[in-house]
């Protein structure tokens, strides 16, 4: 309020006691809301600054959740658990906030008195933030430790992959690295698919992940493996292996392949085994082999499948088969005219050369392809080969591959495409994983004819009662097995050398009603005893055999000694 | 009037100081409660996952098959053969009529006190 006194006198301004009052309280009230502003900017500043913050949690440049996370359990077939997940705990210490070192390490002395006391305090002093003191502890030793209250130390619970079968489903399961990832097998495929992303992201917790069910059965892959252990120091073989289909699924319900390792103990996986590197690979899908007359067996279903010869046919083994410098005869040599099934019964390469011939070669490359030997396995093992055979085939190569030699490809082609001869001709794609009856129908692919699957059946029953299987027919009497051997000489340094043998055995049983296909393979085996051979039949047969009348029962089939079964199965006609 | 409401303020302000001072120890009462919980639930899964492995190892038939054989003897356990399989189908069926010579035959044996099913078939002595 300004009062005016006088015309041009300057104005004098004067304010009262409650104008200047109110103007200072005014002022007041200013500055608290510019002290408050700055007092709340302070406070959010650092809330945001605290919220930008990151932590650096890894431990030794991993996560922690990656140390924690676990892998789904593997099952077999039946539910017995092939691989589990056990939680450990381990103890580690952070230096920094620890208070009084040589209290701490007195303490945890005497929860652990292994640990030596001066490594104990350098690692406990200092500003570190992390240093593992001990891993792997019993959650009994873990109560004890946290019991003593030393501020500093804590325990974070890691996953340690166990395989409580050991070396049996090594080969199936494969292994793990230290950072928990799979390396070999299905842990590889498994991470493969879609397990990796899961662990990095720390989701992958033991409760959240469901098991792995595959389709092994435990008890056949133990049998199978005993079986073949003693195969081995019997023959002296180098190595031998063996997988079973269910001809009706292409399930795998067993898959051995010495020697082996122990997923327990990865370094093992590349262990020289007898002073020799690189012999504990999975044979059965990652070697490729030159099968023998097993392929004998291919031979005649797709020329009988083609109509190109009969049953009844007969064919001109007196003499052998000449091709330039060269001359195929017979290693059991009959050496007169044969009937078809005493081709395959005696196992005649000349024989089978000639049906080869009468269906022509293009049509047997055609068929090879047909039945999957060209096209790598659909497995889910990441250890896989791709088959060795020519594209098109020259006279004599289409000659030898008739009974099995110059062509090579891997025992569970071999065993897939005998699977599908005794399934009424019907192929499914092997696997180790469960498989829907809607899938089966879906993957379903006809090889042969059913009528072709019938006399592919009789030959191999007959084979198996007069032929080179009756080695193996001894063993597993009453399980109806049925089976074609093949006896091929090994190629060493470029060459044939007649003296080193890589036999096999393809089978299928109960043939009356066929349920599972079995390839055995034997490296260099031996022979036995003096008495014996080191033919297929002597030792991949025997084992054959030994391994039927194992796993039968198991797997519900009772034997059967009515002789009218065979005599429906193998018409007198073929004798 | 501003008086009142100011005690009234005040009075609030106290006894919300006490419950929030409270609340904070609650709250750290039950976070340590929840971290001992969590202790011992992840204990618990430990002893779980180490119990679990301990069973399927017993499981294994390879863990198996060796204790077996260490007892064949004192169980008196043989590998089965294919010929001692059997089916339902095999048994004979009932008989029209009951025998009655082979009963009478029975019934005396059983009043001379000899019981037939005393004596072991084909089957040895322990």
């Amino acid at each position: 309020m300004t009062v005016m006194t006088g015309g041009d006198v300057a104005p004098i301004a004067v304010t009262g006691a409650r104008k200047f009052r109110g103007d200072l309280t005014k002022t007041r009230i200013r500055w608290v809301i510019v002290g408050l502003v700055i007092i709340f900017g302070i406070v959010g500043g650092r809330l945001v600054q605290l919220g930008l913050v990151v932590q650096d949690n890894s431990i030794e440049g991993r996560s922690r959740e990656a140390l924690s996370a676990s892998r789904p359990a593997i099952l077999d077939r039946n539910g017995l658990e092939m691989a589990v997940d056990i939680r450990v705990p381990s103890l580690y210490a952070e230096p920094r906030r620890i208070i009084d070192v040589d209290d701490a390490v007195e303490k945890l002395r005497t929860v652990l008195p292994d640990l030596d006391a001066n490594w104990l305090r350098t690692k406990l002093s200092g500003e570190k933030g992390f240093v593992w003191i001990k891993r792997d502890l019993t959650p009994e030793v873990e109560d004890r430790i946290y019991q003593l209250g030393i501020p500093g130390l804590d325990f974070l619970t890691e996953s340690k992959r166990f395989y409580p079968g050991g070396p049996e489903a090594s080969h199936i399961l494969g292994s793990v690295n230290v950072d928990n990832q799979g390396i070999g097998g299905i842990e590889q495929y498994v991470d493969g698919q879609g397990l990796a992303q899961l662990q990095s992201v720390g989701i992958a917790d033991g409760q959240n992940l469901k098991p792995v069910q595959l389709t092994i059965d435990m008890r056949v892959q133990h049998v199978m493996r005993e079986q073949l252990l003693s195969a081995l120091t019997r023959y002296k073989a180098k190595a031998a292996a063996a997988v079973m289909l269910d001809i009706k699924t292409g399930e795998v319900v067993g898959l051995v392949s010495l020697p082996d390792f122990d997923p327990n103990d990865p370094s093992s996986m590349i262990a020289p085994y007898n002073g020799e590197p690189r012999m504990r690979f999975n044979r059965i899908t990652a070697g490729k082999y030159e099968l023998g007359s097993t392929f004998k067996t291919i031979t005649i279903a797709g020329a009988l499948d083609s109509g190109a010869v009969k049953m009844t046919d007969r064919f001109d083994a007196r003499f052998g088969v000449r091709f330039g410098r060269f001359t195929i005869t017979d290693f059991h040599g009959q050496n007169r005219i044969l009937t078809l099934p005493e081709v395959y019964k005696y196992s005649s390469n000349v024989g089978a050369i000639h049906i080869m011939q009468q269906w022509g070669k293009d049509n047997y490359r055609a068929f090879m392809t047909k039945v999957g030997f060209d096209d790598p396995l659909p497995i889910e093992l990441p250890e896989k080969t791709t088959s060795s055979i020519p594209k098109k085939f020259a006279d004599v190569t289409a000659a030898t591959a008739a009974f099995g030699h110059g062509i090579a490809i891997t025992p569970l082609h071999m065993a897939a495409a005998m699977a599908a001869f005794v399934n009424g001709g019907v192929y499914e794609p092997p696997t180790l994983y469960k498989r829907s009856p809607e899938d089966v129908a879906a993957l379903a692919k006809r090889f042969i004819s059913p009528a072709t699957s019938k006399e592919i059946i009789e030959l191999m029953r007959l084979n198996a009662i007069e032929g080179s299987g009756s080695v193996m027919e001894r063993a597993a009497q009453g399980y109806r097995v049925g089976g074609k051997t093949g006896t091929a000489d090994k190629v060493v340094g470029g060459r044939y050398a007649t003296n080193k043998n890589f036999n096999v055995f393809a089978s299928a049983f109960p043939l009356d009603d066929p349920k599972y296909a079995m390839v055995v393979i034997m490296d260099e085996p031996h022979r036995e005893g003096p008495t014996t051979g080191d033919t297929a039949g002597w030792n991949a047969g025997q084992t054959t055999g030994l391994i039927v009348a194992g796993i039968a029962p198991m797997l519900g089939i009772a034997p059967n000694f009515d002789k009218a079964i065979d005599d429906q199965l193998v018409p007198p006609s073929i004798r | 009037m501003i008086r009142k409401l100011n005690i009234v303020l005040m009075l609030t302000s106290a006894i919300a100081f006490v419950a929030v001072y409270g609340l904070k120890y609650s709250v750290e009462e039950v976070a340590k409660n929840k971290l001992e919980l969590e202790r011992h639930i992840d204990q618990q899964k430990a002893q779980l996952s180490l119990l679990q492995a301990d069973w399927s190892y017993l499981n294994q038939p390879g863990y198996i098959q060796p204790i077996v054989e260490r007892h064949l003897d004192q169980l008196n356990l043989q590998p089965i053969k294919q010929t001692q399989f059997g089916a339902l189908t095999e048994l004979p069926m009932r008989p029209v009529q009951p025998d009655t010579t082979a009963m009478t035959a029975l019934f005396q044996s059983l009043d001379a006190g000899v019981d037939p099913a005393d004596k072991p078939i084909g089957r040895k002595q322990p």
